[in-house]
């Protein structure tokens, strides 16, 4: 037979190694400004760009698509060419990727800073944005499949099994929860509202994870680790048996998001055990990568790739078990809303993400440049602090989330709670410089990387174009041996493609479907009105400053809750909120129940300089919001917006009665800051956003009793309220 | 007399006796595990050895061990029990001072075979033990304990015997025990006026002294082993290890669990696979993890059965219910007996500096924010003046306190402050009157009379 000569791109992946790197330092001081702002809040120097509420959605945007993306489509775009023994598809895409891919970040970590968002979380960029995302993909997964139609190797791989999987989920998981309403241009509407727009986002939110986080990264270990090691791997089965049901598994996982919360607990119950179910499949991937270190430990002890290998799995290992312990109803009860999840998925991005990508970056940069490593003592040095970092991070975070949720559930023996929500706050602050340490000591070890890999460049000499040689697909290919069932579908990437969207959309579909459709999972509350124009401008202030990334608005079933916030949350209570802010973490209160707690001159106050109203508080001042003026000619465009989603507006309302409403709200608001000395002035943001917060959970207060009280599975009332 | 019971007072103390529990059991696990991964041929020399060949430092070693083991296992069944057995504290104690013992008597066997090494390499018949070496593979993994050998009917004469010492001191402790608990429960009608963790102070110290004392001998008995080891080492590099090279490769209980082929079987599980120069094998399951595979898929099903089909389990709104019920029975149990029991109608103006004092200390770290430091008003009505917007008695300011006026911003603090708190703060407030600070906000509501 023929034996073709043909070429490597090494060019593209280049590139990306270098974004990869980029990105990487840029993300992670994101992340320690905002981790350095929860104890320092004047950090953001009075800008409003740079507050804990902006930092934190760049920081998990850069860190998971411009540094994890990046570091995915680099070894993507090295191990594809050599599995499937061709060069990649078209240079064109991979260059029109990779440009696409960078202008998305830079426009997005833009974006973000000036406050555009659509406030769900790692699903923050507005729609310009998405559908740019979207139109890349696409590209990448034209390049992706064009490369493998084209192979000269009769079977695909496991890694590009999960490269298959990632793209078609992450397409699918994008799309639906991408579909919003555009108001203007940085501005779009959920088409989703409350608990849908929770359910949604968090069956997305928890895929990203999934499938932007884990499985292109087994893919990478698929490839570089039995290269690093030199070792085969150690078992083609476990690699088909925990590939399908990581997929199948994955997708049903997202409910446990949101346990206790207003979702239908049928749905819960499905988040928990689908979570329960999850580990096993997870740790098949941990597993055959050890395994397949066998007879190569005494590798690990000198090769630095092979050591941030090691520790990446590792991490994996812990992560994937941890993940669904949490998931546990009992356990998610003390670590929800706590620093603890904060520790939970450092594990796996420092850990998994970051070591597996510092690992490859360690094997790929030596040898497309046709030199060895720099110095093998300086990789050790990384290794080494970078562990050191991510103890250091997570600990003190493990213990922090730990104690405030302790101290959140203590009462006094009278029955009273026995900490302010401010206590439990100022408690935790040593964890939280603890933990900047440790961050700050994982970005040194990436920058010693970057200093290696920079002398290695140096040293050798690029490789643009890597020449290899193979024969083509022949027309029949001969089976040898005992061959696997699998083997069939290993030859057919279209049919990959189709099988796994279909295990991958089955849990989302019996998910999402019955919650959209059945009424009886959001239990309708009369009383519950849509927000007036002034409110809704203020919901608008409160999603661009990230009010919700400290603040949860939900209040769950719990004894302490109930005595902290109010009695707790209702599915109807959010039927018009879009975009759901239920958020995931309560750095600060619940605010759920906030509307009529404290006067409008509190609030007043409190965003002018929180620590006057609370002493010690870590809240940044907003002060900001007491000179913007607010933009009245958005109104009819935001009212229509809404409309169309269903939000029950009267006809014609948008045009010629809501600003006329707007204005008498802000009278009333204006006159009640005046008997308190205050004057606001005339069109102030600050007072649409009191607005908001005063009306924040008292619909259900005029509600009548049987529309909120709970029922048993028989339809007797248990509680009344 | 009334023993105080600290660790109550704790929200959620068990925890801490489970860890603790968890960390001893994972010391003594490691410890197990560390006896088994042992070398196999070194333990089956110890076990060869005759005991009269003891010399010097062995035959003191072995002493001291019998004489410590009756003594502290005396100990263990000791003190706890009189005073009181149920305290979850004395039980975990308990369980600890028995995990040590075992632990020690562990330890103690392996540093008596151990002592025996250079002996044994100076006599310098290796082949002959390494031959037995192969045939008592199987029996090696039952090796879990000091006592267990004792049942064994082919351990050598010499191990029998210690076997029997540690087994009589251990047995031998029982009677000494009751003993012994006699004593302490004396000690405790005697001494016990005060209390530690619901014990008396004396078993207090004695269980804290045991465990101690355990633990001094057991890393002392770790030190030695290490010691003795060492020398082994270097007697077996001068001696060369023909020996262990003759042995049949050992199967690891790790190698066991994951059903591994070994590594030189490899070849026959290659699939024949090659992409870019990577190959598969084709190695079974790990059985463990395929079994909690279906573990978990089974608790799947019973979580879902429990919860949706048969409804034994409480859902999040039920299980609210069910917390808030037992927490109002907790609450009354406690406020029948409790002298704190003051409502609106029973309250009284406190006069006593210690409750003005405690209320000031409330007033300003909370209330200031609304009502200003010396409640001169701000965001909230001027306290210090004859003006009320909610009545100015001592039973309305409780009143307006305690449930608020939620729709002009005064939010209720009934479930942050006890009865008795907010009786402080009414008090402390009406001691403001006619102060006249700075900055006093205007009058509102209606003069007092």
């Amino acid at each position: 037979m023929q034996i073709e000569k043909f070429y490597y791109d090494n060019k593209t992946v280049k590139w990306f190694g270098y974004a990869t790197m980029f990105w990487s330092i840029v993300g992670m001081l994101a992340g320690l400004w905002a981790a350095i702002a929860l104890y320092y809040p004047a950090l953001n120097l009075g800008i409003p760009a740079t507050t804990f509420g902006r930092m934190r959605p760049v920081h998990t945007n850069a860190v998971i698509f411009a540094f994890v993306g990046n570091g995915i489509f680099m070894g993507v775009y090295y191990s594809l060419q050599r599995l499937c023994k061709t060069r990649m598809f078209s240079d064109v895409l991979s260059k029109v990727h990779f440009w696409g891919w960078q202008l998305i970040i830079v426009i997005g970590a833009i974006t973000l800073w000036a406050g555009k968002t659509t406030g769900k979380e790692y699903a923050e960029l507005e729609w310009p944005i998405d559908i740019a995302i979207a139109i890349v993909w696409i590209i990448f997964g034209i390049n992706m499949f064009g490369t493998i139609i084209r192979r000269r190797e009769s079977h695909i791989y496991v890694a590009i099994w999960f490269y298959i999987a990632t793209w078609v989920t992450v397409a699918m998981l994008h799309i639906v929860n991408s579909v919003e309403l555009p108001v203007s241009m940085w501005k779009s509407y959920s088409w989703y509202a409350g608990v849908q727009d929770a359910l949604v986002q968090w069956w997305y939110g928890h895929n990203a994870v999934a499938f932007f986080l884990t499985t292109p990264y087994l893919g990478l270990m698929y490839y570089f680790l039995p290269k690093a090691a030199n070792r085969p791997i150690y078992s083609y089965r476990l690699s088909i048996i925990h590939f399908w049901a990581l997929i199948f598994i994955y997708i049903w996982a997202g409910p446990h998001h949101l346990l206790y919360t207003a979702l239908p607990d049928w749905a819960q119950s499905l988040g928990v055990v689908f979570s329960i179910m999850l580990i096993a499949p997870s740790w098949g991937g941990m597993l055959n990568g050890l395994f397949t270190l066998r007879g190569a430990w005494d590798k690990v002890k000198e090769e630095p790739v092979l050591k941030f290998l090691v520790v990446a799995i590792t991490c994996y290992g812990m992560a994937t078990f941890e993940g669904p312990m949490l998931s546990l109803k009992n356990v998610n009860a003390i670590s929800h809303f706590t620093d603890w999840t904060i520790a939970h998925v450092h594990i796996g991005a420092l850990g998994w993400n970051g070591f597996l990508t510092f690992g490859v970056l360690y094997w790929l940069i030596p040898r497309m440049w046709n030199t060895s490593l720099y110095s093998k003592k300086l990789a050790g040095t990384h290794f080494w602090i970078g562990t050191i970092g991510i103890v250091l991070y997570a600990i003190p975070l493990y213990w922090a989330g730990f104690t405030q949720s302790m101290m959140w559930k203590s009462f006094t023996d009278e029955g009273q709670l026995k900490f302010q929500f401010l206590e439990t706050v100022t408690h935790i602050i040593p964890m939280y410089v603890t933990r900047s340490i440790g961050g700050a000591l994982y970005i040194i070890g990436a920058l010693i990387m970057i200093y290696n890999l920079r002398k290695t460049i140096k040293k050798g000499s690029f490789i643009a174009d890597e020449a290899a040689e193979a024969a083509p697909l022949p027309e029949k290919i001969p089976t040898h041996g005992r061959t696997y069932w699998h083997r069939w579908i290993e030859r057919r990437p279209m049919q990959m493609l189709v099988f796994s969207l279909i295990a991958v959309a089955i849990g989302g579909m019996i998910e999402l479907i019955p919650t959209f459709l059945v009424k009886s999972n959001i239990p309708t509350i009369t009383s519950v009105k849509p927000y007036t124009p002034l409110e809704l401008h203020g919901r608008d202030i409160y999603i661009r400053e990230g009010c919700y990334l400290c603040h949860s608005q939900m209040v769950r079933p719990f004894r302490d809750e109930v005595a902290r916030y109010g009695e707790y949350s209702k599915a109807g209570e959010f039927v018009y909120d879009h975009p759901f802010q239920w958020g995931s973490k309560r750095t600060g209160p619940d605010l759920a129940r906030e509307g009529g707690k404290y006067p409008d001159s509190w609030h007043y106050n409190h965003m002018m300089d929180p620590s006057s109203m609370s002493p010690g508080s870590i809240m940044p001042s907003y002060v900001w919001l007491l000179d913007r003026e607010l933009d009245t000619s958005r109104t009819e465009s935001m009212i229509r917006a809404m409309r169309r989603l269903g939000v029950p507006y009267p006809d014609g309302y948008a045009v010629s009665q809501a600003n006329k409403d707007l204005a008498a709200q802000e009278v009333a608001i204006d006159t009640a800051l005046k008997a308190d000395k205050i004057h606001a002035g005339r069109n102030k943001e600050i007072v649409a956003l009191i607005a908001y917060l005063q009306r924040l959970g008292k619909d259900i207060k005029a509600a009548p009793k049987e529309q909120t009280a709970m029922k048993d599975p028989e339809g007797r009332a248990i509680m009344g309220n | 007399m009334k023993f105080i019971h600290y660790l109550e007072k704790i929200s959620g103390v068990s925890i801490y006796g489970l860890s603790s529990l968890i960390i001893f059991g994972l010391f003594f696990l490691v410890m197990v595990i560390w006896a088994i991964r042992a070398d196999k041929n070194m333990i089956e020399e110890l076990r060869q050895l005759p005991l009269d060949k003891l010399k010097g430092g062995g035959k003191i070693i072995l002493v001291l061990a019998a004489l410590v083991l009756p003594g502290a296992s005396t100990h263990a069944a000791g003190p706890p029990v009189p005073s009181s057995a149920t305290s979850p504290f004395v039980v975990v104690a308990i369980i600890i001072i028995i995990i040590l013992a075992l632990a020690i008597a562990l330890l103690a066997n392996v540093l008596l075979g151990a002592a025996q090494i250079p002996v044994r390499s100076a006599a310098s018949d290796a082949p002959d033990t390494a031959g037995n070496g192969v045939s008592k593979e199987p029996e090696e993994l039952t090796y879990a304990g000091g006592l267990a050998r004792t049942a064994s009917p082919r351990s050598s004469v010499p191990m029998t015997v210690v076997g029997m010492i540690l087994a009589v001191s251990m047995f031998a402790s029982s009677p000494v025990s009751a003993e012994g608990s006699d004593v302490s429960a004396a000690n405790v009608a005697v001494v016990g006026t005060t209390a530690i963790n619901g014990v008396s102070d004396t078993a207090f110290y004695m269980i804290s002294g045991v465990i101690l004392l355990e633990v001094l001998i057991l890393f002392t008995l770790l030190y030695n082993v290490r010691l003795v080891l060492s020398i082994h080492k270097k007697g077996q590099a001068t001696a060369g290890d023909a020996a262990k090279a003759a042995a049949k490769p050992r199967i690891s209980w790790w190698e066991k669990i994951n059903s591994f082929k070994p590594l030189e079987q490899e070849v026959s599980l290659d699939l024949g696979h090659d992409y870019d120069g990577i190959r598969e094998l084709d190695n079974r399951l790990p059985p463990w993890w395929l079994y909690g595979f279906y573990g978990c898929i089974l608790f799947a099903c019973v979580y879902m059965w429990r919860y949706h089909v048969a409804h034994s389990a409480p859902l999040s709104g039920e299980e609210y219910t069910i917390s808030v019920q037992k927490a109002e029975l907790q609450k009354a149990a406690f406020l029948k007996n409790a002298a704190n029991l003051v409502d609106e109608n029973t309250v009284k103006q406190l006069t006593a500096a210690p409750d003005l004092a405690a209320g000031q200390k409330v007033f300003e770290t909370t209330c200031f924010a609304c009502h200003g430091k010396a409640g001169e008003g701000g965001v909230g009505p001027n306290l210090t003046d004859e003006y009320w917007l909610h009545g100015g008695s001592v039973q309305e300011v409780f009143k307006s306190i305690k449930y608020g006026w939620p729709d002009k911003g005064m939010k209720s603090w009934k479930d942050d402050f006890s009865p008795v708190q907010i009786a402080q703060i009414t008090s402390y407030v009406r001691s403001l009157q006619g102060t006249h600070p700075a900055n006093a906000k205007a009058p509102q509501g209606t003069l007092a009379k």
